[in-house]
Parts: structure tokens; sequence; C-alpha cells
């Protein structure tokens, strides 16, 4: 049995050990906004933040998060400003890859609130857009880059993993 | 060139039906003039009982929320936006009081499909013509209520407005019992709003689709949970065709928690040949099931087949003139052949391309009440529910498709081939199955992108005058394939050919002899599903046409615009048909025009850099998105690697009626185009493609992104499509800008750097 923070409430699964996290986030507590894309964690679409850092959970088994806090899409409750840019630049296509796009996004900006348009292109290139909507992925970001960097860290995930929000 | 008839609708032959259901207000079209014979009762009688065609019905409840009910499959394309401004404008309704839903299909109800870019184009005059009638019956009731004569009301924020009085929308439906049906001919007089009365259509807005996609709650097929549901996960056969199960040994299997056993299907419908499905409490159970499962079989006849064995063949029936069905035939190519003095002959070829949507393919299945029900995001349910139908030995009204949101269309789930194993499995267990592939089971069971083989032949006179170009096109066909009622006979009569796949060698240049040749490869027919892949035919036919347009140009030192210029003479069939096709050719030659000014075609750049024109007409002749294309690519003469730096593109889709929604579209097609020119390419290996996920295949990521200047062409005319035409121009406009800048000539997709050192001048 594993015990680990989903978005904030502790939770356990009994899962077997070698189960990915994605599966057990998506089937057993039921929040499906993080998705299967590759299952080998070269597309970014099941991306999530463990203990505030962006990682594949397709590829991360859940023996490997015990005690850790898991934040997923559901756990920006609809607040994060990635989120109001995602929707003001009207990024979304088919919207599947956008979650973990978001959660990507989010993990750079955490550590970095005002990347450089360089810096925002390496940290999101392991994050697949088969719809390609790669531009506006990119204004959205820089964006959110823009604002003050208080708004940014108003969900600085790493803080909120530390107990501090 | 002929789309799908059957979703040709006539609505021109359905009544329209308005009436008080409830306490909301209903609007849909009748079923079609067959069906009506057997409803009878009144308009709000025939609603309630949902006797009308799901194309588009929309509903006004007491609170005037206006739900718009769309047939349509939304992939990304953000089609309910599109659609239902379409009717808003005309109701004259608030946009902020319009919702959208996408509709479960009922085989009774009607044809649906999603693809080709039709959707707005075949939509446009009835949604008008519905929303017209809307709002007419709106007036109506809301001039009784007001006490003033319909002839000075209009309709405006959803409130229909006298002078000085207003009612709302919701007003009206709660206080009048309507009751109202439209003739065809009554409804055929409605003609869509003039543009300068518009107030939604062409104004910016946001898809009502994108909030649910941004916070993780937008339900795709994947997504989907059924009481009692058991996991799946598909066994893929080593061929396609043919393959057979000897024998199964799931002892390593059996040690796996949660692992339930398995099943060989047996489909009536042929569709899954030798499959074998695991069956377990978690999809991880089942993915690792069917890892360790050992399956042996009978293999099929293309277990040993290659690429290059489907390109060779291709090659040998491109250059054979008798081969294939004559697309078109202009003029005698032969005898211009014959007296030329000079030609030039390349072979253009393209490789296999993988769909790859986000979302790997998946249906859950429950069997309920004698009805099979599949849940799945699909883009052509009509298809493939009577596929369903005789897999599971039911008759085609026995089985409905509830539709979801699709991650990622593209053409691949215009096939509803991975419904049936899911459905199979369901039946044999008696459970309700959710079936997932994994990535690897996703590429292995794709309707890849056929590799295709081009010929094409250009003869000139003695006084170097262009007589004619000769094309012949080798691919496997999709349409034969999955749906082959839609293909038509060729000019010559010797044969039917798949038009999805020819589209685009018809093209809009004049020439006085000019012949096609639609080929189909047997072998790529045999070895694997063909599949329609985003911009389908045009996306190797644009390859060849623009790229040997460019190489008929440099043999006659002409300027690549200037040439092309004087082929676009909107003279004799190129002249364009009013609505859809008005201007014809002459609107080619505009966006040419314009991308010239716009990209300062011809400065002079920095050394191995270059700049690449092409163009297209979209999808099909009947419905033609006019465009032109730019890129500006730089070359690493050491490596041969290409840098895109820019894609401009210009565009003509007559009437933009979703503006920043045509603009996303085609941000993603160019993007495509890029993709599948540089990044994206696999092949049969032992008649299966080689690679099976993102270690190897490479599609286009965020570090690769040019800069893009993408402009439409602002007018009023009939409104066409853009899924996919921004694509077609991509790939032949960067080769050209390769042999503009360094003097390499390309002509196989993807382009690799072997290929243009390959093709560097000494």
């Amino acid at each position: 049995m594993i015990e680990f923070s989903l978005n904030g409430k502790k939770i356990t699964s009994d899962a077997e050990a070698d189960t990915p996290l994605l599966w057990v986030i998506r089937d057993e507590f039921g929040l499906k906004g993080t998705k299967f894309g590759c299952g080998i964690a070269m597309c970014g679409a099941c991306t999530v933040h463990f203990n505030g850092s962006p990682v594949r959970s397709c590829s991360l088994p859940i023996s490997a998060i015990a005690n850790a806090e898991i934040r997923t899409i559901e756990g920006l409750d609809n607040q994060h400003p990635l989120q109001k840019a995602w929707v003001e630049h009207q990024v979304p296509q088919c919207g599947y890859c956008q979650s973990g796009q978001i959660m990507q996004a989010a993990g750079l900006l955490a550590t970095n609130a005002d990347p450089s348009e360089e810096e925002i292109e390496a940290y999101m290139s392991g994050n697949l857009c088969r719809c390609m909507t790669y531009a506006r992925i990119k204004e959205a970001i820089q964006d959110v880059a823009g604002q003050s960097e208080s708004v940014v860290q108003i969900y600085n995930p790493k803080r909120d993993a530390q107990g501090v929000s | 060139m002929t789309r799908l008839r059957k979703d040709k609708i006539e609505h021109s032959r359905r009544r329209f039906l308005i009436g008080s259901v409830g306490s909301g207000l209903l609007m849909a079209f009748a079923p079609s003039i067959n069906a009506l014979e057997v409803v009878t009762g009144g308009a709000s009688e025939q609603l309630a009982a949902k006797s009308f065609s799901p194309t588009v019905w929309f509903e006004i409840d007491t609170q005037g929320k206006i739900l718009v009910n769309i047939a349509r499959a939304e992939m990304g394309q953000h089609v309910g936006t599109a659609i239902a401004r379409i009717v808003a404008d005309e109701l004259g309704a608030d946009w902020n009081n319009v919702e959208i839903k996408h509709v479960d299909t009922d085989p009774k109800w009607g044809y649906m499909v999603t693809g080709g870019s039709w959707s707005v184009f075949q939509t446009y005059v009835p949604m008008s013509q519905a929303g017209a009638a809307g709002r007419t019956v709106l007036i109506e009731a809301g001039a009784k209520l007001l006490g003033v004569n319909p002839k000075d009301c209009s309709t405006h924020n959803s409130h229909v407005v006298a002078g000085d009085k207003s009612i709302s929308f919701a007003e009206i439906v709660k206080n009048g019992k309507i009751e109202r049906t439209f003739s065809p001919e009554e409804l055929a007089k409605f003609e869509p709003k003039s543009p300068a009365s518009r107030q939604l259509i062409a104004k910016p807005s946001q898809a009502l689709d994108i909030p649910a996609k941004t916070n993780g709650t937008a339900q795709y097929g994947i997504d989907i949970e059924l009481e009692g549901m058991v996991f799946a996960r598909p066994v893929i056969p080593p061929t396609r065709h043919g393959s057979k199960v000897t024998s199964v040994d799931d002892s390593a299997a059996k040690s796996i928690k949660g692992y339930q056993g398995y099943e060989i299907l047996t489909d009536p419908s042929d569709t899954v040949q030798g499959w074998v499905t695991v069956l377990a409490d978690t999809y991880y159970a089942a993915v690792k099931a069917g890892n360790a499962i050992e399956v042996k079989y009978d293999l099929g006849e293309t277990a040993n087949v290659s690429e290059q064995d489907i390109i060779s063949q291709g090659e040998t029936l491109a250059k054979d003139k008798t081969s294939g069905t004559l697309v078109v035939e202009k003029g005698d190519i032969a005898k211009a052949a014959q007296n030329a003095k000079t030609s030039l002959e390349s072979v253009y070829k393209t490789s296999s391309v993988l769909h790859f949507t986000m979302e790997p393919v998946n249906a859950a299945v429950e069997f309920k009440d004698g009805v099979c029900h599949v849940h799945c995001g699909n883009q052509w349910q009509s298809l493939f529910l009577p596929v369903v139908a005789k897999a599971v030995g039911m008759s085609d009204d026995k089985v409905i498709i509830h539709q979801y949101y699709l991650g990622g269309g593209f053409g691949r789930r215009l096939a509803g081939d991975y419904m049936i194993p899911a459905a199979l499995t369901a039946q044999a267990i008696g459970k309700p199955v959710k079936l997932v592939f994994t990535r690897e089971d996703d590429t292995r069971f794709d309707c890849v992108r056929s590799p295709s083989v081009q010929q094409m032949n250009a003869y000139w006179d003695g006084d170097d005058k262009l007589l004619g170009i000769e094309h012949g096109a080798a691919a496997g066909w999709p349409t034969m394939a999955m749906a082959p009622a839609f293909m038509p006979e060729g000019v010559d009569k010797k044969g039917k050919f798949d038009p999805f796949s020819i589209a685009g060698a018809d093209h809009w240049y004049t020439l006085k002899n000019h012949r096609v040749r639609a080929i189909n490869n047997p072998l790529a027919q045999k070895t694997f599903v063909p599949g329609w892949l985003r911009a389908v035919g045009p996306g190797w036919t644009g390859w060849a046409v623009e790229s040997f347009m460019d190489e008929i140009a440099h043999k006659q030192y002409m300027d690549p615009i200037d040439f092309r210029l004087s082929m676009l003479d909107a003279s004799g069939k190129n002249a364009g048909e009013a609505p859809v096709s008005v201007g014809g050719a002459k609107r080619l030659a505009k966006v040419l025009t314009d991308i010239r000014s716009q990209t300062n075609w011809g400065q002079t750049l920095p050394k191995n850099q270059g700049m690449g024109i092409a163009i297209s007409s979209g999808q099909e002749r009947d419905m033609p998105t006019w465009g032109a294309c730019v890129a500006h690519v730089e070359v690493d003469v050491e490596s041969g690697k290409v840098k895109v730096h820019k894609l401009t593109g210009v565009l003509d889709c007559g009437t933009v009626v979703h503006p920043d929604g045509a603009l996303a579209q085609t941000q993603g097609s160019m993007l495509w185009g890029l993709s599948l020119a540089l990044f994206e390419g696999t092949e049969f290996t032992k008649g299966q493609v080689k690679d099976t996920n993102l270690d190897t295949y490479t599609p286009l990521r965020m570090n690769n992104l040019p800069d893009l200047d993408i402009s439409f062409v602002q007018n009023t005319e009939f409104p066409t499509g853009l899924g996919e035409p921004g694509l077609i121009a991509v790939a032949p406009a960067i080769a050209n800008a390769i042999f503009n800048a360094v003097g390499a000539r390309v002509r196989d997709l993807p382009i690799t750097p072997e290929a243009v050192l390959a093709a560097m001048p000494s």
C-alpha cells in the first residue's frame, strides 16, 4: 500500500508497485484530465507535478512516489494564470495534450518566472502537440511570464509542496 | 471530383419544424422526404417524438439559453462554434447565451461524417436558413406579444425589437405556444444575411469547447467508464490481413495480478483477422498481460513486404503509360509527347506516414437491452456503424455510437475499425469492455498514409513552348479499402478511382494537353489499410505538381511566380463557377500576387538561404480554398540539414466564418505540412510499420517552430474549408526554397539531409 498526497489530499493506493502513476490517477481516483499518449515519457500528455516538478506519470511507478505531493491539472483548481491565458489565446484544438502542456509550463514558470523564448522552447519541446498549437502555447506562456512575478507565484507548486502557500 | 454524395444532404427537400416542446422552443429539420411519409402530427408533436434530422437542431429554453446540437465530430477544429455562429447570427442571438452539444448517433437520424474540410462548406446555407426561419417565428410571436406589426421588428442580442419596444427570446418562449412548419420552398427563400448585416459571422469570437480543454474536464473516448467494465488490450497480429491464430500460451500472464484471460476474436466483418484480446481488472495489468502472452500465427501473405517493395511496384506502375484510370484527359498528350523536341521527366515519392493522434484509438462497448452501445470519438460514424452491426450479428438499428471529443482526428478516426475488437470482446465475455490500444498497438494498427510514387512528364516543342504535362500517381487508396461505393468512374470509363487520392492533380493551371492517371498500388492495398490522412491526396499530388511546376519554370528560365501566373489565365474549365469557385484560377493568381509583395519576393538573401513558392487549391475542385505558401529556408551545406526560418501563407476560403478558428486551423495545417516535409515518415518492414513510438517517430516540436505569417483574403464569397488546405503547399514550397538556396532538387518526402547532400550540384 502506497500513501501519497493527490492535489493536497492524503490518499492510499493498493495498486501493484510497478503500476505507473498515470493509471492510478485516472482509473483508481477518476481524475481523467491527465492523459495517456505514448507510455514512454516522450509526449508529455501525462505530465503532473511531483513535489512541484513536472514528471511523466506514464513512466513513474507508484512505488517511487510514497509520501510525495502529486498535483494534476485538476489540482490547479482552474485558477492558474496559464489556464486563463490558454483561453485568451485560444490555444487548444483537440485539447488532448493541453493538460500536460499547462502542467509543464506551470513547472517552468514556478522556477523561472520570466523565461526567454529559447528557454520556453527548450523546456516545452518534450511536450508533443499533434494539432501543432506550438505558436499559441508559446504566446500564452510569454503572456503570463510578462505579468508580475507575484501573479505567477500564487501557484508555485514547490511552495505548495512544502506546505507554504 | 465527387464529394461523398450521401453527405450532400438535400435540405431543400426537407421541411423545417419549429414548436413548443415542454417549456422550451425546439427547431429542427424534418427527416428526409421518404421518412416523412410515416411521420404524422404537427410540428410540436413531431419534435417531441424526436422525429427529426440530427444534422442540426437547436432549442431555446425559458431562460433564453440557446442550445445548438451538432452532429459533427469535435477534433480541434471548433466546428461547433463555427456552425453555432451561423445559426446564432441569423437568429439575432446573444452569443453569450449560446451553448453547443455534440450528439449521439442513432442510425435513423441520418448520415454522420466529419472530414474533407466540408463542415462549414456544407452547412452554411442550411444553417443560415434554419436560423432565419427561427428568427421569423420569434419575430411573429414577439410582435404579437408587443402588439406591433412583425414587419417593424428585427432581432438583436436575443431580443425582438420594434422601435423602442423589445421583448427577450426568453419571454417569448415562456409566453407563446408556438407551432410552425416551413415547407422546403419557404425555407429555400431565406437568403443568408448580407455581409454588412452580420452580427457574429466573420467577427472575433472564442471557441465554446476551449475552456473545458484547459482544466481537464473535456471528456474524450478514453475517459469513458462503464459500470462493471473489464479492461482490454489487443494483441496485434503480424499482418493486417490474413493472419490466423494457431495457438495461445498465456502461462506467463497468469501471475499478473488482475489478469482475467484472453479472447480469440472471430470477426464476421473481417475487419480484424487473427486477433486476440487480453482482459484484466486494470488497464496496466492488461498492458502487461499483452506483453506476456505468446500468440502463434499462420502469417498473412504480406508478412515480408517492405516499403521498398511497395515503392518499386509504384514506380513500375507510374512509368507504365497504360496503367491506371484517366481522371483528366485534355488535348492529346500522346501526340504532344511524339512531337516534343525536349522533355522533362521527374519521379516524386512520399513515404508512409502515421496519423499518431495523441489519444491512442480506443472504444468502450456495452450490450444493454438488445442494443450495442459503442462509446468513442469518431469522425465517420455512419461508415463503421454497419460494420459493427455485421461483426456482432445485429441489425444497424441496434447499434448506437456515442460521441465524445476526439484526441485528434486528422483522418485516423474516419475509420472506426478500432470499435470492432472492443465490440467482439464485450460480446464474447458478456460484460462491458473498455479496449485501449497502447501507442505501439495504435501505430501498428494505423491506417497509414500510403507511400506514393508519381511520374511527371513535361513536353516542349521546337520553339521551347510547353506542350503539356502527363501525370501518373500510384498509391494505396483509402476509399477503395473502406468506402468503395464512393469511387467514381474515370473519364475513359476504364475503371473506378479514389477521388480523394488523386484530387489536386486536376489543378487550375491551363494546359493545352494534360493527362492524369490515378493508379492503385495493389501491394500497398494488400499490406495495410490505406488511410485518409489530413489533406489526403493533395498532400502528395501537391508535392509533385508544385515541385514540377518549379522545375519547369527553371527550365524555361522564368521566375517561378511569373511562370505560375502565366498559366493561371482562368480560361475554359478554370474560369470557376458561382458561387463556390467563382473567379476560378484568378483567385489563385491573386493569392500569388499578394504573397509576392508580402514576402518581398526576389530580395537578396544570405548565402545558402532561399525562398520557395507553391500554391494549392484545397481539397477538391468543387470546393476550392485558394492558397499560396512561401518558405524561407537555410541549408547547412556540410550536413544537408534544412532549417525553415519562416512560412508565409495567404489563403482565400471565401467568407471566414470563425476568424480565430480559421487562423488556428491554418497554423496547425501549415505546421503539419512542415512536419511531413522534414520530420515525419516511416517505412514498412516485414509487413508492418517500423516506427511505433516517439523514440524513432519524430513529429515537429516547439524547438523547430518557424515564424508564421498567415493571412486571409478578405471577401464575402461562399465559405469553403480550412481544416486541411494549409498543409498542401508547404512541402513543395520548402523543396523549391532548397533549390533556390543551394541548387539541390529533392523529390522524396520526407526531405532528408542525405537526400539534400546527394542532390547538391557538384
